[in-house]
Protein backbone atom coordinates (compact mmCIF):
# COMPACT_ATOMS: atom_id res chain seq x y z
CA UNK A 1 0.00 0.00 0.00
CA UNK A 2 1.62 3.55 -1.33
CA UNK A 3 1.28 6.43 1.24
CA UNK A 4 -0.46 9.28 -0.29
CA UNK A 5 1.48 12.45 -0.43
CA UNK A 6 0.19 15.84 -1.02
CA UNK A 7 0.94 16.33 -4.09
CA UNK A 8 -2.07 13.65 -4.55
CA UNK A 9 -4.18 15.55 -3.40
CA UNK A 10 -3.40 18.55 -5.93
CA UNK A 11 -3.64 16.23 -9.04
CA UNK A 12 -7.25 14.69 -7.59
CA UNK A 13 -8.22 18.45 -7.47
CA UNK A 14 -6.96 19.45 -10.54
CA UNK A 15 -9.00 16.53 -12.02
CA UNK A 16 -12.25 18.01 -11.01
CA UNK A 17 -10.98 22.05 -10.78
CA UNK A 18 -10.24 23.36 -13.94
CA UNK A 19 -7.56 25.76 -13.79
CA UNK A 20 -7.60 27.96 -10.85
CA UNK A 21 -3.99 26.04 -10.09
CA UNK A 22 -3.43 28.61 -7.55
CA UNK A 23 -6.74 28.26 -5.46
CA UNK A 24 -5.82 24.81 -5.33
CA UNK A 25 -2.06 25.29 -4.09
CA UNK A 26 -3.29 27.71 -1.91
CA UNK A 27 -6.02 25.70 -0.25
CA UNK A 28 -3.27 22.66 0.08
CA UNK A 29 -0.71 24.30 1.56
CA UNK A 30 -2.70 26.18 4.43
CA UNK A 31 -4.23 22.37 4.87
CA UNK A 32 -0.56 21.81 5.54
CA UNK A 33 0.40 24.76 7.21
CA UNK A 34 -2.34 24.49 9.73
CA UNK A 35 -3.77 28.11 8.74
CA UNK A 36 -6.73 29.15 7.13
CA UNK A 37 -7.58 30.91 4.03
CA UNK A 38 -9.42 33.97 2.62
CA UNK A 39 -10.83 34.11 -0.90
CA UNK A 40 -11.50 36.87 -3.12
CA UNK A 41 -13.24 36.87 -6.46
CA UNK A 42 -16.84 37.33 -8.28
CA UNK A 43 -19.16 34.19 -7.63
CA UNK A 44 -18.86 31.05 -10.08
CA UNK A 45 -15.47 30.52 -9.60
CA UNK A 46 -15.43 27.31 -8.41
CA UNK A 47 -14.28 28.15 -4.37
CA UNK A 48 -17.42 26.15 -2.95
CA UNK A 49 -16.09 23.43 -5.47
CA UNK A 50 -12.38 23.60 -4.61
CA UNK A 51 -13.45 23.04 -0.86
CA UNK A 52 -15.70 20.59 -1.21
CA UNK A 53 -13.54 18.73 -3.10
CA UNK A 54 -10.89 19.20 -1.21
CA UNK A 55 -12.97 17.85 2.19
CA UNK A 56 -14.20 15.00 0.29
CA UNK A 57 -10.44 14.11 -0.86
CA UNK A 58 -9.04 13.84 2.51
CA UNK A 59 -12.46 12.42 4.13
CA UNK A 60 -13.07 15.32 5.98
CA UNK A 61 -16.72 16.70 7.18
CA UNK A 62 -17.43 19.34 5.28
CA UNK A 63 -19.71 22.69 6.02
CA UNK A 64 -20.73 25.63 4.71
CA UNK A 65 -22.14 28.82 6.35
CA UNK A 66 -23.67 31.11 3.72
CA UNK A 67 -23.39 34.35 6.36
CA UNK A 68 -25.44 37.14 6.35
CA UNK A 69 -26.73 40.14 7.62
CA UNK A 70 -29.01 38.27 10.09
CA UNK A 71 -26.48 35.96 11.05
CA UNK A 72 -26.14 35.04 15.03
CA UNK A 73 -23.16 33.68 16.57
CA UNK A 74 -25.03 30.62 17.92
CA UNK A 75 -26.16 29.69 14.49
CA UNK A 76 -21.81 29.14 13.59
CA UNK A 77 -20.82 27.74 17.44
CA UNK A 78 -23.83 25.92 18.37
CA UNK A 79 -26.39 26.97 21.00
CA UNK A 80 -28.22 24.97 24.23
CA UNK A 81 -31.32 24.00 24.17
CA UNK A 82 -33.97 23.32 26.68
CA UNK A 83 -34.91 19.64 26.33
CA UNK A 84 -38.23 19.26 27.88
CA UNK A 85 -38.06 15.62 27.96
CA UNK A 86 -34.76 15.46 30.39
CA UNK A 87 -35.42 18.86 31.77
CA UNK A 88 -32.05 20.13 31.38
CA UNK A 89 -30.24 22.17 28.70
CA UNK A 90 -28.47 20.09 26.13
CA UNK A 91 -25.68 21.65 23.86
CA UNK A 92 -26.07 21.46 19.84
CA UNK A 93 -23.40 22.24 18.15
CA UNK A 94 -23.36 24.31 15.30
CA UNK A 95 -21.58 24.01 11.51
CA UNK A 96 -18.72 25.30 12.52
CA UNK A 97 -17.67 21.48 13.97
CA UNK A 98 -16.06 20.59 10.89
CA UNK A 99 -13.16 19.58 8.77
CA UNK A 100 -13.31 21.57 6.24
CA UNK A 101 -15.69 24.65 6.48
CA UNK A 102 -16.63 27.10 3.70
CA UNK A 103 -17.57 30.51 5.55
CA UNK A 104 -19.27 32.06 2.39
CA UNK A 105 -19.29 35.72 1.66
CA UNK A 106 -18.11 36.50 5.37
CA UNK A 107 -17.85 40.60 5.41
CA UNK A 108 -22.02 40.11 4.77
CA UNK A 109 -22.09 39.12 8.70
CA UNK A 110 -21.84 41.85 11.00
CA UNK A 111 -18.65 41.74 13.41
CA UNK A 112 -19.55 40.24 16.30
CA UNK A 113 -20.68 37.06 13.97
CA UNK A 114 -17.16 37.17 12.54
CA UNK A 115 -15.43 37.55 15.32
CA UNK A 116 -16.87 34.36 16.80
CA UNK A 117 -15.89 32.89 13.14
CA UNK A 118 -12.26 34.09 14.10
CA UNK A 119 -11.81 33.25 17.42
CA UNK A 120 -12.89 30.06 16.87
CA UNK A 121 -10.31 30.01 14.25
CA UNK A 122 -7.78 30.99 16.41
CA UNK A 123 -8.24 28.97 19.90
CA UNK A 124 -9.28 26.17 17.89
CA UNK A 125 -11.96 25.48 20.52
CA UNK A 126 -15.92 26.80 21.08
CA UNK A 127 -16.89 27.39 24.59
CA UNK A 128 -20.92 27.18 24.38
CA UNK A 129 -22.31 27.58 28.17
CA UNK A 130 -19.83 25.93 31.20
CA UNK A 131 -18.42 23.86 28.45
CA UNK A 132 -15.33 24.12 26.03
CA UNK A 133 -15.29 21.84 23.05
CA UNK A 134 -12.04 21.71 21.29
CA UNK A 135 -12.70 21.73 17.09
CA UNK A 136 -11.80 18.61 14.99
CA UNK A 137 -8.43 18.08 13.73
CA UNK A 138 -7.66 19.39 10.85
CA UNK A 139 -9.63 22.02 10.93
CA UNK A 140 -9.39 24.68 7.99
CA UNK A 141 -12.10 28.02 7.40
CA UNK A 142 -11.80 29.19 3.85
CA UNK A 143 -13.79 32.43 3.92
CA UNK A 144 -15.13 34.13 0.74
CA UNK A 145 -15.49 37.63 -0.08
CA UNK A 146 -17.22 39.05 -2.96
CA UNK A 147 -15.96 42.69 -4.26
CA UNK A 148 -18.22 43.19 -7.04
CA UNK A 149 -21.49 43.31 -4.11
CA UNK A 150 -20.11 46.22 -1.47
CA UNK A 151 -23.09 47.27 -0.76
CA UNK A 152 -24.53 46.29 3.19
CA UNK A 153 -20.85 44.06 3.50
CA UNK A 154 -19.09 44.71 7.06
CA UNK A 155 -15.32 45.20 6.33
CA UNK A 156 -13.37 42.49 8.21
CA UNK A 157 -11.45 44.46 10.88
CA UNK A 158 -7.46 44.40 10.44
CA UNK A 159 -6.73 42.05 13.19
CA UNK A 160 -9.05 39.85 12.33
CA UNK A 161 -7.75 40.10 8.51
CA UNK A 162 -4.34 39.00 10.07
CA UNK A 163 -5.78 35.83 11.14
CA UNK A 164 -5.83 34.49 7.56
CA UNK A 165 -2.78 32.91 6.91
CA UNK A 166 -3.10 34.18 3.08
CA UNK A 167 -5.59 36.27 0.44
CA UNK A 168 -6.02 34.43 -2.28
CA UNK A 169 -7.48 36.53 -5.55
CA UNK A 170 -9.28 34.05 -7.64
CA UNK A 171 -9.53 35.52 -10.74
CA UNK A 172 -11.33 34.48 -14.32
CA UNK A 173 -10.62 31.55 -15.99
CA UNK A 174 -8.76 31.90 -19.54
CA UNK A 175 -11.10 31.08 -22.55
CA UNK A 176 -9.18 27.55 -23.26
CA UNK A 177 -9.87 26.71 -19.64
CA UNK A 178 -13.80 28.05 -19.83
CA UNK A 179 -14.28 25.56 -22.94
CA UNK A 180 -12.79 22.67 -20.95
CA UNK A 181 -15.53 23.82 -18.25
CA UNK A 182 -18.00 24.13 -21.01
CA UNK A 183 -17.24 20.44 -21.62
CA UNK A 184 -16.39 19.06 -18.73
CA UNK A 185 -19.50 20.03 -16.61
CA UNK A 186 -22.06 19.92 -19.67
CA UNK A 187 -22.35 16.31 -18.80
CA UNK A 188 -24.72 15.25 -15.76
CA UNK A 189 -22.12 14.36 -13.17
CA UNK A 190 -18.85 15.11 -12.81
CA UNK A 191 -15.97 12.29 -11.92
CA UNK A 192 -16.68 12.06 -8.46
CA UNK A 193 -13.48 12.90 -6.23
CA UNK A 194 -12.49 9.28 -4.89
CA UNK A 195 -10.96 9.45 -0.96
CA UNK A 196 -7.31 9.93 -1.54
CA UNK A 197 -5.89 10.74 1.54
CA UNK A 198 -6.83 10.68 5.56
CA UNK A 199 -7.00 13.00 7.95
CA UNK A 200 -4.48 10.61 9.37
CA UNK A 201 -2.32 11.74 6.29
CA UNK A 202 -2.59 14.84 7.06
CA UNK A 203 -1.33 14.90 10.54
CA UNK A 204 1.70 12.55 9.63
CA UNK A 205 2.21 15.76 6.65
CA UNK A 206 1.50 18.38 9.33
CA UNK A 207 4.71 16.79 11.20
CA UNK A 208 6.73 16.62 7.95
CA UNK A 209 6.33 20.26 7.14
CA UNK A 210 7.32 21.00 10.43
CA UNK A 211 10.76 19.41 9.61
CA UNK A 212 11.57 21.05 6.38
CA UNK A 213 14.71 23.21 6.82
CA UNK A 214 14.97 27.14 6.41
CA UNK A 215 18.40 28.09 6.37
CA UNK A 216 19.60 31.17 7.92
CA UNK A 217 19.84 32.69 4.28
CA UNK A 218 16.06 32.32 3.86
CA UNK A 219 15.02 33.40 7.55
CA UNK A 220 17.00 36.74 6.76
CA UNK A 221 15.69 37.24 3.66
CA UNK A 222 12.32 36.59 5.46
CA UNK A 223 12.31 39.18 7.87
CA UNK A 224 13.42 41.56 5.32
CA UNK A 225 10.23 41.09 3.18
CA UNK A 226 8.34 41.74 6.12
CA UNK A 227 10.65 44.95 7.04
CA UNK A 228 10.23 46.63 3.55
CA UNK A 229 6.48 46.36 3.88
CA UNK A 230 7.05 48.95 7.32
CA UNK A 231 9.59 50.91 5.86
CA UNK A 232 9.58 50.76 2.04
CA UNK A 233 12.11 53.23 1.27
CA UNK A 234 12.51 54.82 -2.07
CA UNK A 235 10.54 51.56 -3.72
CA UNK A 236 8.30 53.20 -6.54
CA UNK A 237 5.37 51.98 -8.98
CA UNK A 238 4.14 53.96 -12.16
CA UNK A 239 0.50 55.69 -11.32
CA UNK A 240 -2.15 56.47 -14.18
CA UNK A 241 -0.26 58.91 -14.73
CA UNK A 242 2.83 57.78 -15.62
CA UNK A 243 4.85 59.50 -12.68
CA UNK A 244 6.03 56.87 -10.40
CA UNK A 245 4.75 57.42 -7.14
CA UNK A 246 6.88 56.24 -3.88
CA UNK A 247 4.84 53.33 -2.32
CA UNK A 248 6.03 54.60 1.16
CA UNK A 249 3.46 57.11 1.13
CA UNK A 250 0.93 55.08 -0.03
CA UNK A 251 1.58 53.02 3.17
CA UNK A 252 -0.71 53.19 6.08
CA UNK A 253 0.42 50.19 8.16
CA UNK A 254 2.95 47.46 7.18
CA UNK A 255 2.70 43.71 8.07
CA UNK A 256 3.05 42.07 11.48
CA UNK A 257 5.09 39.31 13.16
CA UNK A 258 2.42 37.18 12.27
CA UNK A 259 3.09 37.38 8.41
CA UNK A 260 6.67 36.83 9.13
CA UNK A 261 5.45 33.33 11.10
CA UNK A 262 3.16 33.09 7.89
CA UNK A 263 6.18 32.94 5.18
CA UNK A 264 7.74 30.56 7.08
CA UNK A 265 5.38 27.82 7.60
CA UNK A 266 4.52 28.70 4.12
CA UNK A 267 7.54 28.31 2.85
CA UNK A 268 8.21 24.89 4.59
CA UNK A 269 4.66 23.56 3.38
CA UNK A 270 5.57 24.86 -0.19
CA UNK A 271 8.46 23.06 -0.23
CA UNK A 272 7.05 19.98 0.77
CA UNK A 273 4.47 19.68 -1.61
CA UNK A 274 7.64 20.35 -3.74
CA UNK A 275 8.59 16.99 -2.62
CA UNK A 276 11.91 18.93 -0.91
CA UNK A 277 12.58 18.83 2.62
CA UNK A 278 14.29 22.17 2.37
CA UNK A 279 12.80 25.64 1.81
CA UNK A 280 14.25 27.79 -1.31
CA UNK A 281 14.11 31.52 -2.02
CA UNK A 282 11.51 30.69 -4.77
CA UNK A 283 8.82 29.35 -2.06
CA UNK A 284 9.54 32.74 -0.16
CA UNK A 285 8.96 34.65 -2.90
CA UNK A 286 5.91 32.69 -4.76
CA UNK A 287 4.03 32.82 -1.55
CA UNK A 288 4.78 36.46 -0.36
CA UNK A 289 2.00 38.42 -2.28
CA UNK A 290 -0.62 36.40 -0.91
CA UNK A 291 0.61 36.52 2.95
CA UNK A 292 1.33 40.34 2.71
CA UNK A 293 -1.50 41.01 0.59
CA UNK A 294 -4.57 41.42 3.28
CA UNK A 295 -1.72 42.52 6.26
CA UNK A 296 -0.25 45.90 4.65
CA UNK A 297 -3.16 48.67 4.45
CA UNK A 298 -2.62 51.38 2.08
CA UNK A 299 -4.18 54.83 1.98
CA UNK A 300 -6.47 56.96 -0.07
CA UNK A 301 -3.05 57.84 -2.53
CA UNK A 302 -2.98 54.11 -3.74
CA UNK A 303 -6.21 54.52 -5.58
CA UNK A 304 -6.29 58.22 -5.93
CA UNK A 305 -3.20 56.96 -8.37
CA UNK A 306 -5.25 54.32 -9.87
CA UNK A 307 -2.26 51.81 -8.89
CA UNK A 308 -3.42 48.33 -7.60
CA UNK A 309 -2.59 47.53 -4.30
CA UNK A 310 -1.15 44.14 -5.53
CA UNK A 311 0.83 46.15 -8.15
CA UNK A 312 2.40 47.71 -5.04
CA UNK A 313 2.95 44.28 -3.27
CA UNK A 314 4.70 43.00 -6.13
CA UNK A 315 6.89 45.97 -6.01
CA UNK A 316 7.79 45.64 -2.18
CA UNK A 317 8.84 41.95 -3.12
CA UNK A 318 10.95 42.27 -6.09
CA UNK A 319 12.85 45.09 -4.09
CA UNK A 320 14.23 43.02 -1.92
CA UNK A 321 16.99 40.95 -3.37
CA UNK A 322 16.95 36.85 -2.78
CA UNK A 323 19.46 35.30 -1.05
CA UNK B 1 31.51 48.12 -14.12
CA UNK B 2 34.45 48.26 -16.80
CA UNK B 3 36.46 45.30 -15.63
CA UNK B 4 37.15 43.58 -12.80
CA UNK B 5 39.57 41.13 -12.22
CA UNK B 6 41.81 38.65 -9.76
CA UNK B 7 45.31 38.24 -11.25
CA UNK B 8 48.57 36.85 -9.27
CA UNK B 9 52.22 38.42 -10.18
CA UNK B 10 53.27 35.40 -10.99
CA UNK B 11 52.26 31.90 -12.56
CA UNK B 12 53.84 29.39 -10.38
CA UNK B 13 54.63 30.38 -6.55
CA UNK B 14 57.41 28.59 -4.98
CA UNK B 15 56.87 27.29 -1.66
CA UNK B 16 57.63 30.04 1.34
CA UNK B 17 58.36 32.83 -1.04
CA UNK B 18 55.90 36.02 -1.07
CA UNK B 19 54.11 36.75 -4.14
CA UNK B 20 50.91 38.99 -4.47
CA UNK B 21 47.25 38.77 -5.52
CA UNK B 22 45.93 41.72 -7.59
CA UNK B 23 42.08 42.55 -7.54
CA UNK B 24 41.74 45.48 -9.98
CA UNK B 25 38.83 46.92 -10.56
CA UNK B 26 37.74 49.70 -13.16
CA UNK B 27 34.18 51.94 -12.99
CA UNK B 28 33.10 55.07 -15.27
CA UNK B 29 31.95 56.65 -12.31
CA UNK B 30 34.36 58.74 -9.76
CA UNK B 31 33.90 57.19 -6.68
CA UNK B 32 35.54 58.14 -2.99
CA UNK B 33 35.75 54.93 -1.90
CA UNK B 34 35.25 50.94 -2.68
CA UNK B 35 33.38 49.34 0.50
CA UNK B 36 31.92 45.95 -0.22
CA UNK B 37 34.77 44.24 -1.66
CA UNK B 38 35.09 40.71 -0.75
CA UNK B 39 38.21 39.15 -0.98
CA UNK B 40 38.47 34.96 -1.85
CA UNK B 41 39.14 32.69 0.82
CA UNK B 42 42.86 32.34 1.09
CA UNK B 43 42.62 29.46 3.66
CA UNK B 44 45.71 28.04 2.96
CA UNK B 45 48.33 30.91 2.43
CA UNK B 46 49.61 32.90 4.67
CA UNK B 47 48.41 36.75 4.77
CA UNK B 48 51.60 39.27 4.82
CA UNK B 49 50.33 42.22 3.82
CA UNK B 50 47.35 43.97 2.12
CA UNK B 51 47.54 47.19 0.21
CA UNK B 52 44.49 49.60 -1.86
CA UNK B 53 45.37 52.12 -3.83
CA UNK B 54 42.45 54.57 -5.55
CA UNK B 55 42.91 56.20 -8.62
CA UNK B 56 39.80 58.69 -9.96
CA UNK B 57 40.13 60.35 -13.16
CA UNK B 58 38.10 61.73 -16.10
CA UNK B 59 37.71 58.63 -17.18
CA UNK B 60 36.83 57.21 -13.76
CA UNK B 61 38.44 55.32 -11.25
CA UNK B 62 40.84 52.78 -10.45
CA UNK B 63 40.87 50.55 -7.93
CA UNK B 64 43.81 48.01 -7.33
CA UNK B 65 44.20 46.06 -3.99
CA UNK B 66 47.58 43.76 -3.91
CA UNK B 67 47.37 41.35 -1.02
CA UNK B 68 50.99 39.09 -0.19
CA UNK B 69 50.38 36.11 0.38
CA UNK B 70 52.89 33.07 1.10
CA UNK B 71 51.96 29.29 0.38
CA UNK B 72 53.93 26.69 2.73
CA UNK B 73 52.89 23.86 0.48
CA UNK B 74 53.32 22.89 -2.66
CA UNK B 75 50.53 21.61 -5.18
CA UNK B 76 47.67 22.95 -6.72
CA UNK B 77 46.10 26.09 -5.62
CA UNK B 78 42.65 26.86 -6.48
CA UNK B 79 41.43 30.64 -5.27
CA UNK B 80 37.59 31.60 -5.42
CA UNK B 81 36.46 34.54 -7.06
CA UNK B 82 36.62 37.95 -5.25
CA UNK B 83 33.16 39.56 -4.94
CA UNK B 84 31.71 43.22 -5.02
CA UNK B 85 28.16 44.24 -4.03
CA UNK B 86 27.05 47.62 -5.50
CA UNK B 87 24.67 49.66 -7.11
CA UNK B 88 24.32 49.36 -11.25
CA UNK B 89 23.52 53.40 -11.74
CA UNK B 90 21.95 52.15 -15.04
CA UNK B 91 19.10 51.04 -12.93
CA UNK B 92 19.74 51.61 -9.42
CA UNK B 93 19.77 47.81 -8.38
CA UNK B 94 22.02 46.31 -6.05
CA UNK B 95 24.08 43.80 -7.60
CA UNK B 96 26.65 41.43 -7.27
CA UNK B 97 30.00 41.63 -9.29
CA UNK B 98 32.50 38.51 -9.54
CA UNK B 99 36.35 38.41 -10.37
CA UNK B 100 37.28 35.28 -12.61
CA UNK B 101 38.95 32.30 -10.25
CA UNK B 102 42.87 31.59 -10.10
CA UNK B 103 44.41 28.21 -10.10
CA UNK B 104 48.12 27.83 -9.29
CA UNK B 105 50.77 25.41 -9.47
CA UNK B 106 52.68 25.86 -5.89
CA UNK B 107 56.20 24.60 -6.73
CA UNK B 108 58.19 22.98 -4.11
CA UNK B 109 60.69 24.09 -1.81
CA UNK B 110 62.63 27.26 -2.73
CA UNK B 111 66.03 26.98 -4.47
CA UNK B 112 68.32 25.84 -2.14
CA UNK B 113 72.10 27.21 -2.26
CA UNK B 114 73.65 25.48 0.64
CA UNK B 115 76.18 25.82 3.19
CA UNK B 116 76.57 29.78 3.42
CA UNK B 117 73.73 30.48 1.01
CA UNK B 118 71.37 28.62 2.78
CA UNK B 119 72.24 30.20 5.94
CA UNK B 120 72.40 33.18 4.23
CA UNK B 121 68.99 32.20 2.89
CA UNK B 122 67.32 31.69 6.06
CA UNK B 123 69.04 34.87 7.45
CA UNK B 124 67.22 36.83 4.96
CA UNK B 125 63.93 34.90 5.47
CA UNK B 126 64.18 35.62 9.29
CA UNK B 127 64.96 39.36 8.52
CA UNK B 128 62.33 39.73 6.04
CA UNK B 129 59.71 38.65 8.32
CA UNK B 130 61.09 40.95 11.53
CA UNK B 131 61.38 43.65 8.39
CA UNK B 132 57.27 42.82 8.07
CA UNK B 133 56.49 42.72 12.23
CA UNK B 134 57.89 45.91 12.42
CA UNK B 135 56.43 47.48 9.30
CA UNK B 136 52.55 46.16 10.62
CA UNK B 137 53.51 47.81 13.97
CA UNK B 138 54.52 51.17 12.31
CA UNK B 139 51.11 50.86 10.53
CA UNK B 140 49.34 50.60 13.17
CA UNK B 141 50.41 52.93 15.11
CA UNK B 142 49.80 55.23 12.18
CA UNK B 143 46.69 54.22 12.12
CA UNK B 144 46.00 54.82 15.63
CA UNK B 145 47.62 58.16 15.21
CA UNK B 146 45.67 59.16 11.96
CA UNK B 147 42.38 58.06 13.85
CA UNK B 148 42.83 59.93 16.75
CA UNK B 149 44.27 63.17 14.44
CA UNK B 150 40.49 62.99 12.22
CA UNK B 151 38.94 63.15 15.92
CA UNK B 152 40.50 65.96 16.63
CA UNK B 153 40.02 67.93 13.86
CA UNK B 154 37.84 66.68 11.22
CA UNK B 155 39.28 67.20 7.44
CA UNK B 156 37.02 66.40 4.00
CA UNK B 157 38.47 63.49 2.23
CA UNK B 158 40.87 63.97 -0.54
CA UNK B 159 40.27 61.46 -3.48
CA UNK B 160 43.75 61.28 -5.30
CA UNK B 161 43.39 62.50 -8.95
CA UNK B 162 45.88 61.44 -10.93
CA UNK B 163 46.63 60.84 -14.87
CA UNK B 164 44.51 57.33 -16.15
CA UNK B 165 46.56 54.99 -16.87
CA UNK B 166 45.02 51.97 -18.72
CA UNK B 167 46.59 48.72 -17.12
CA UNK B 168 46.93 45.91 -19.86
CA UNK B 169 44.15 43.20 -19.62
CA UNK B 170 44.49 39.32 -20.30
CA UNK B 171 42.67 37.64 -22.81
CA UNK B 172 38.95 37.12 -21.31
CA UNK B 173 38.67 33.32 -19.72
CA UNK B 174 35.61 31.76 -20.94
CA UNK B 175 32.53 30.62 -19.48
CA UNK B 176 33.57 27.05 -19.30
CA UNK B 177 37.42 28.02 -17.64
CA UNK B 178 35.17 29.78 -14.86
CA UNK B 179 33.19 26.67 -14.75
CA UNK B 180 36.61 24.54 -14.33
CA UNK B 181 37.73 26.85 -11.48
CA UNK B 182 34.44 26.42 -9.58
CA UNK B 183 34.47 22.82 -10.06
CA UNK B 184 37.85 22.64 -8.32
CA UNK B 185 36.90 24.89 -5.77
CA UNK B 186 34.31 22.54 -4.56
CA UNK B 187 36.41 19.73 -5.29
CA UNK B 188 39.54 21.40 -2.85
CA UNK B 189 36.89 22.90 -0.21
CA UNK B 190 33.31 21.18 -0.20
CA UNK B 191 31.47 23.50 1.79
CA UNK B 192 28.28 25.46 1.67
CA UNK B 193 29.96 28.34 1.68
CA UNK B 194 32.32 27.60 -1.34
CA UNK B 195 28.41 26.67 -3.10
CA UNK B 196 26.93 29.74 -2.50
CA UNK B 197 29.55 31.17 -4.08
CA UNK B 198 29.59 29.19 -7.14
CA UNK B 199 26.35 29.65 -7.26
CA UNK B 200 26.53 33.59 -7.26
CA UNK B 201 29.48 32.63 -10.04
CA UNK B 202 27.68 30.52 -12.40
CA UNK B 203 24.12 33.21 -12.08
CA UNK B 204 26.68 36.44 -12.82
CA UNK B 205 27.51 34.31 -16.14
CA UNK B 206 24.51 33.53 -17.21
CA UNK B 207 23.81 37.25 -16.71
CA UNK B 208 21.03 36.82 -13.86
CA UNK B 209 21.28 39.83 -11.53
CA UNK B 210 22.04 39.11 -7.59
CA UNK B 211 18.61 39.06 -5.66
CA UNK B 212 16.65 36.73 -8.36
CA UNK B 213 15.26 33.30 -7.55
CA UNK B 214 16.16 30.21 -9.40
CA UNK B 215 13.10 30.52 -11.22
CA UNK B 216 13.60 33.94 -12.93
CA UNK B 217 17.39 32.24 -13.96
CA UNK B 218 15.51 29.28 -15.26
CA UNK B 219 13.57 31.36 -17.20
CA UNK B 220 16.71 33.17 -19.18
CA UNK B 221 17.71 31.99 -22.76
CA UNK B 222 21.29 30.97 -21.38
CA UNK B 223 20.05 28.40 -18.79
CA UNK B 224 18.08 26.24 -21.83
CA UNK B 225 20.37 23.62 -21.95
CA UNK B 226 19.25 20.91 -19.67
CA UNK B 227 22.74 20.05 -18.17
CA UNK B 228 23.13 23.88 -17.00
CA UNK B 229 19.72 23.56 -15.60
CA UNK B 230 20.84 20.71 -13.40
CA UNK B 231 23.94 22.70 -12.63
CA UNK B 232 21.92 25.49 -11.45
CA UNK B 233 19.27 23.31 -9.48
CA UNK B 234 21.85 21.31 -7.97
CA UNK B 235 23.77 24.63 -6.17
CA UNK B 236 20.77 25.71 -5.55
CA UNK B 237 20.41 22.46 -3.37
CA UNK B 238 23.90 22.47 -1.82
CA UNK B 239 23.23 26.22 -0.95
CA UNK B 240 19.90 26.11 1.55
CA UNK B 241 19.67 22.15 2.11
CA UNK B 242 20.65 20.94 5.81
CA UNK B 243 23.45 20.36 7.03
CA UNK B 244 23.28 16.35 6.95
CA UNK B 245 22.37 16.67 2.91
CA UNK B 246 25.12 19.06 2.17
CA UNK B 247 27.69 16.38 1.28
CA UNK B 248 25.21 14.63 -1.14
CA UNK B 249 24.65 17.96 -1.94
CA UNK B 250 27.63 19.27 -3.44
CA UNK B 251 28.48 15.81 -4.70
CA UNK B 252 25.23 16.48 -6.83
CA UNK B 253 26.66 19.77 -7.39
CA UNK B 254 30.48 18.66 -8.67
CA UNK B 255 28.48 15.62 -10.91
CA UNK B 256 26.26 17.83 -12.32
CA UNK B 257 29.25 20.38 -13.03
CA UNK B 258 31.56 18.06 -14.10
CA UNK B 259 28.51 16.76 -16.67
CA UNK B 260 27.94 19.92 -18.15
CA UNK B 261 31.48 20.29 -18.72
CA UNK B 262 32.02 17.21 -20.66
CA UNK B 263 28.99 17.93 -22.59
CA UNK B 264 30.27 21.03 -23.62
CA UNK B 265 33.71 19.45 -24.50
CA UNK B 266 32.18 17.39 -27.10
Amino acid sequence: MTIAQPSDVRTALSRTIVGQHGVVDALLLALLADGHVLLEGPPGLAKTLACRCLAAALQGEFKRIQFTPDLLPSDIVGTRIFDQHEAAFATVLGPIFANVVLADEINRAPAKVQSALLEAMQERQVTIGPQTHPLPDPFIVMATMNPLDAEGTYALPVAQMDRFLMKINVGYPGPEEELEILERFAIAHTQPLRDVASLDDVRAWRARVQAVHVDAKLKAYIVALVSKTRDAGDVSVTGSDGNARRVADCIAYGASPRATLALTHLSRARALLDGRDFALPDDVRAIAPNVLRHRVGFNYRLPADGIAPDRAIDALVAAVPAP
Amino acid sequence: MQSFALNADTGAPRVDVPFHLVVALRVRERVAHIDNLELPMLAELELLGDERRLQTGPQGTLYNETVTVVAHHGGILTIGPALLQAVDTRDRRAKQYSTNGLTLQIAGAPPSFGGVEEAAQRFSSAAFRLALIAFGIACAIAVIGFVVVRRRSPVAAVVEDVPYEPIASRPPRSMDDELRDALRVLRAEPSQANAVLVRALVWCMLGADAGRTLTDVLQRPEAAEPVMRDVLRSLERAAFTYDGDVPAALDGARDALERYLEVRAT
